[in-house]
């Protein structure tokens, strides 16, 4: 074995590039949430123009705050810390580039599209395809990026900071893959593969997790590296760094379907997402204590140093955030807060408390490590994080307000329990204080923020950019020891033995079939026996046990081939079950007697326009299984709660997640009403209601739908499974014009120039059909009747 | 987890916190041991969860809230119909000559039906109902029908299970009605009244 020293210069280039991004886009992603917040408040502020209404506003602010502000910050303290946790430059300073000026370019595509109203119509997946394409592909560049940083290390084992690092990469790009399979039918515009519920599991798998894994595991490798750096004192505990990570990554995968109880998820998959959204609370809190906790014998420094102000906030909005997470996802918690503001309170106590305020922490800890000189105003630092923190509590305490007394309100019955006690705009008017609240502490954020600019430009003019240099000492490499005692030893093989025999007891207590009892028998018995086991054997062996980790640290192929099997699992057995047995073909059970209706050409139009405008940022389209809800949406044994078939052919699925407005899922039967009331609520809404805080839609009735765009639509759902007749595109048009004259008819009396190719006459054919299905009886025997006419000579 | 012979400057963990000796970047660790309360509100997590899943997906004690609301309509339709049995054109009359009634209905009608038939009741996107001219029917009973049925194809949105509930719509028809004379309604000829285009 030789050494010889080397000098290693960091690449901090890139680093300072991602730095000025996070900032930048930062204070985009702000400003966007504060003026959709204003239109909340105010409607006029939605400008009347179809690129700043609220709908279409809404998915740039969601993608910019995660995607462009967190995203650029997490590869700013991704990039500084990795390199110095291995103790070798980046791998490669190529990739670094397309890394960077890549991830800019989506963000700018994504800032010029999702106005223009281009989406898919997913939650925080609203990007085109061609753009997930590139996400996909400078995600897999950053990933090989670091992997090959790894490989190269000078340090032998993986610090947390690290393992979290790890996590981050493979686990989003599972999640960001799955949730976008689509299939185009243009170069703008595709539909997700995955329908109705399977598509609503599917999303709020990746939905969540982009939470889990885009928000909060980068942030805890941040914390983990930049918190005992910033206070100079060791981690807190390195065996709650290993309980907390592994329970963390494994169980977070689970907790997806608690945004969808009480909805027509099916009840064993809500039941996961609870109890195991419960379990998650002290993986979580594990976190948070470690951070904290690091703190103690440097809390003094506290009172000087704002760096450690903002982390020490953070952490602490992370345990408040992952503390009210579990509380929301109990079922009855979950029936008040669900489609309120006090989830939007909920999770801003996060973005804005936990993601925001470490952020700035790091920020405010690089610039002047990375520019040469001190921060240029520790006092305007200090006052950025007062200006946050009020900021902050405005926000989430209007939000809890808003949330939880509408939801009360709108779940009051009349004496006599037949019916809501309060229309739904008389639960607006009560929040609108709120609302306008909420605005003030958005705004208060965003001053803060810009000071921070303001500060941190002051700084870097001062400076100039620095370099890093190490001397380290090169070793050949001694010879590898094997690597499947790292991942194939007592520990591994306990875990995944007890997993294989939960999930053999979970699915057995589910399933239809006649051996499922015998395999709850078993599933129970092998999961208690290897307990048991593992625990005795753990008493007699436990030291071993610790040096096994260890050596785990040492072989990063095996820490993120296990890293990958932990967060594998979980979306594995909650969505593979669920698309299987929910195929309309087989009009089983799941369907729970109701299909679809399919769309007409107009209203699958229709139904373009009401993604296109973000409608489903504001409605939902899901009465859930609650008295409340279906004594206001509909109480006749033919309504009731929405059924899993009655959207099971929605490509996507438009549930939706709030409630600004009433549920539409019913629009076109339950309601009933007209086609003139539509048109005038869609050209003003305070024509009908003057209290309404919804945007008007005038070009609704100027621009044309385009109508060539049918017939591949249409091809594209057929492929996809949803039994749309044959037709030609000269047949779709005749469908399409026949329809839209009617409707046309219908409103002249106070639109007389409105022709059928407007939107607004798709629009409401699409309102108008919501709610339409057949028994899946009816359907079972029209079925049987055409193949008995086909088996005739 | 180390040995304490990787540790020599700690004993155990029990006897204060073991510094791991790995340094990264200057960054140390302690090992802790982990603290009871955090150890107790996980275990007790993962024993509710397995208890919960127990009973709800295996023991099947309880009753599922699809069943429960299913349950819960039903018994409601079946109550309405109930109760629709007593409402006829004298009942309705009779409460649009109660002030208590009318008062009410008033409330419901600036609520939900003001919009549409204005605030004298003069119409709007909605009929006149403060004229003669009755399309669907002058029958008080008609009127209620509509009213918590809608009219098929129109503007004339169900009040009925979506919105108010019957006892609503009672009184809301009630607020109507006050604003007729009952022997002038029934003394419309029948054939006055015009037939509803389609």
């Amino acid at each position: 074995m030789s050494a010889h020293k080397v000098t290693v210069e960091y690449d901090d280039k890139t680093v300072r590039y991602f730095f000025l991004a996070a900032v930048i886009w930062g204070a985009v992603a702000l400003a966007a949430g504060v003026l959709i917040a204003l239109q909340m408040a105010w409607w006029p502020a939605n400008l009347g123009l179809p690129w700043t209404t609220f709908g279409r506003l809404r998915p740039l602010h969601t993608n910019a705050a995660i995607f462009a502000f967190v995203g650029n910050m997490m590869f700013t303290g991704i990039y500084y810390s990795m390199q110095r946790l291995l103790k070798t430059r980046t791998a490669s300073d190529f990739l670094s580039k397309v890394h960077f000026w890549g991830w800019q370019l989506i963000i700018v595509c994504a800032a010029i599209t999702l106005p223009l109203g281009l989406t898919r119509g997913k939650e925080y997946a609203e990007l085109i395809w061609p753009i997930n394409i590139m996400v996909a592909v400078i995600w897999i560049v950053f990933g090989a990026n670091m992997f090959w940083t790894i490989a190269r290390r000078r340090e032998k084992s993986l610090y947390v900071a690290i393992w979290f690092y790890i996590a981050t990469v493979i686990t989003v790009a599972m999640l960001y893959v799955v949730n976008h399979l689509s299939l185009p039918t243009s170069l703008l515009h595709s539909y997700p593969i995955f329908s109705g519920v399977q598509d609503a599991l599917v999303q709020w798998w990746y939905g969540h997790n982009a939470v889990a894994f885009f928000l909060t595991t980068p942030i805890l490798g941040i914390m983990y590296y930049y918190m005992p750096k910033a206070c100079g004192r060791p981690v807190y505990s390195y065996r709650l760094s290993i309980i907390h990570f592994w329970a963390l990554i494994f169980v977070y995968i689970w907790a997806g379907p608690h945004h969808l109880l009480n909805t027509a998820l099916p009840a064993w998959v809500q039941g996961l997402g609870m109890i195991f959204s419960l379990v998650l609370w002290a993986p979580s809190w594990g976190g948070m204590l470690n951070g904290l906790l690091t703190l103690r014998g440097a809390w003094d420094k506290l009172r000087t140093d704002p760096v450690l102000k903002f982390f020490a906030a953070g952490v602490t909005f992370y345990g408040m955030a992952t503390f009210e997470g579990p509380l929301l996802s109990i079922r009855s918690v979950n029936a008040i807060g669900h489609y309120t503001d006090w989830i939007i309170g909920h999770v801003h106590g996060g973005t804005l408390g936990w993601n925001g305020l470490m952020a700035a922490g790091m920020f405010y800890w690089l610039a002047p490590r990375l520019w040469g000189k001190p921060l240029r105003s520790v006092n305007a630092a200090n006052i950025h994080f007062w200006l946050s923190f009020v900021g902050i509590l405005l926000y989430v305490g209007s939000m809890w307000a808003s949330g939880i007394g509408q939801a009360l309100s709108l779940n009051e019955l009349t004496p006599d329990g037949n019916a809501a006690a309060n229309s739904f705009i008389e639960t607006v008017k009560a929040i609108k204080p709120m609302l306008f609240t909420r605005f003030l502490g958005g705004a208060l954020y965003l001053v803060g923020f810009i000071l921070m600019i303001w500060n941190l430009w002051a700084t870097i003019r001062a400076g100039a950019p620095t370099t890093t240099t190490i001397e380290v000492v090169d070793e050949d490499k001694p010879q590898t020891p094997s690597r499947f005692p790292a991942f194939l030893n007592a520990p591994v093989l306990y875990t995944v033995g007890v997993l294989f025999f939960c999930i053999v007891w979970i699915l057995a207590s589910v399933s239809n079939s006649s051996l499922g009892g015998v395999f709850v028998i078993i599933g129970l018995i092998g999961t208690g026996a290897l307990t048991l086991g593992a625990i005795a054997h753990f008493e007699v062996a436990g030291k071993t046990w610790a040096e096994w980790y260890d050596k785990l640290l040492e072989h990063s192929l095996a820490f993120s081939l296990l890293s990958l099997l932990a967060v594998v699992i979980g979306g594995a057995v909650q969505i593979i079950p669920v698309v299987a047995q929910s195929d309309p073909k087989s009009l089983g059970p799941y369907l729970e007697g109701r299909l679809q209706k399919v769309y007409t050409p107009l209203e699958l139009a229709g139904r373009e326009i009401y993604v296109r405008e973000g409608c489903y940022t504001c409605h939902s389209q899901m009465i859930r299984t609650l008295v409340p809800e279906v004594l206001r949406y509909g109480a006749k044994s033919d309504q009731g709660y929405s059924r899993l078939g009655e959207s099971i052919y929605d490509h996507p699925f438009q549930w939706g997640s709030k409630r600004t407005g009433p549920d539409l899922a019913r629009e076109g039967t339950v309601a009933g009403r007209g086609n003139d009331w539509h048109a005038q609520h869609l050209f003003d809404p305070r024509l009908l209601e003057p209290e309404s805080i919804m945007p008007a839609y005038p070009w609704l009735f100027k621009q044309n739908f385009d109508k060539s765009v049918l017939y591949a639509r249409i091809n594209a759902l057929r492929l996809l499974g949803v039994p749309f007749a044959q037709m030609s595109p000269a047949e779709i048009e005749t469908r399409y014009d026949t329809q839209a004259k009617e409707i046309a008819e219908s409103i002249k009396k106070d639109y007389p120039l409105i022709t059928p190719d407007k939107d607004i006459i798709a629009l409401i054919a699409y309102l108008q059909q919501l709610g339409h299905y057949e028994k899946t009886e009816d359907v079972k025997k029209s079925r049987e009747e055409e193949t008995r006419h086909l088996d005739l000579p | 987890m180390s040995s304490p012979q990787q540790n020599p400057s700690n004993q155990s963990v029990a006897d204060g916190p073991v510094l791991r000796p790995h340094e990264y970047d200057g960054i140390q660790e302690f090992d802790q041991k982990l603290p009871n309360w955090w150890l107790f509100t996980l275990y007790s997590a993962i024993i509710f969860a397995f208890g919960y899943w127990f009973y709800y997906f295996q023991s099947n004690i309880p009753v599922s809230d699809r069943d429960a609301i299913s349950a819960m309509v039903q018994a409601k339709e079946a109550k309405e119909l109930e109760s629709l049995k007593e409402i006829n054109d004298e009942t309705l009359w009779k409460m649009s000559r109660n002030p208590q009634f009318v008062e009410a209905g008033r409330a419901v009608f600036m609520g939900t039906c003001k919009a549409c038939h204005g605030e004298n009741l003069e119409g709007g996107i909605g009929f006149n109902l403060a004229d003669d001219a009755w399309v669907h029917g002058s029958k008080p009973s008609q009127i209620f029908h509509n009213a918590l049925n809608g009219i098929p194809d129109t503007g004339m949105a169900a009040q009925g299970g979506a919105q108010l509930g019957t006892q609503k719509i009672i009184q809301a028809v009630a607020f109507i009605l006050s604003k007729h004379d009952p022997q002038h309604m029934r003394d419309i000829p029948r054939e006055q009244e015009p037939t509803l285009k389609k």
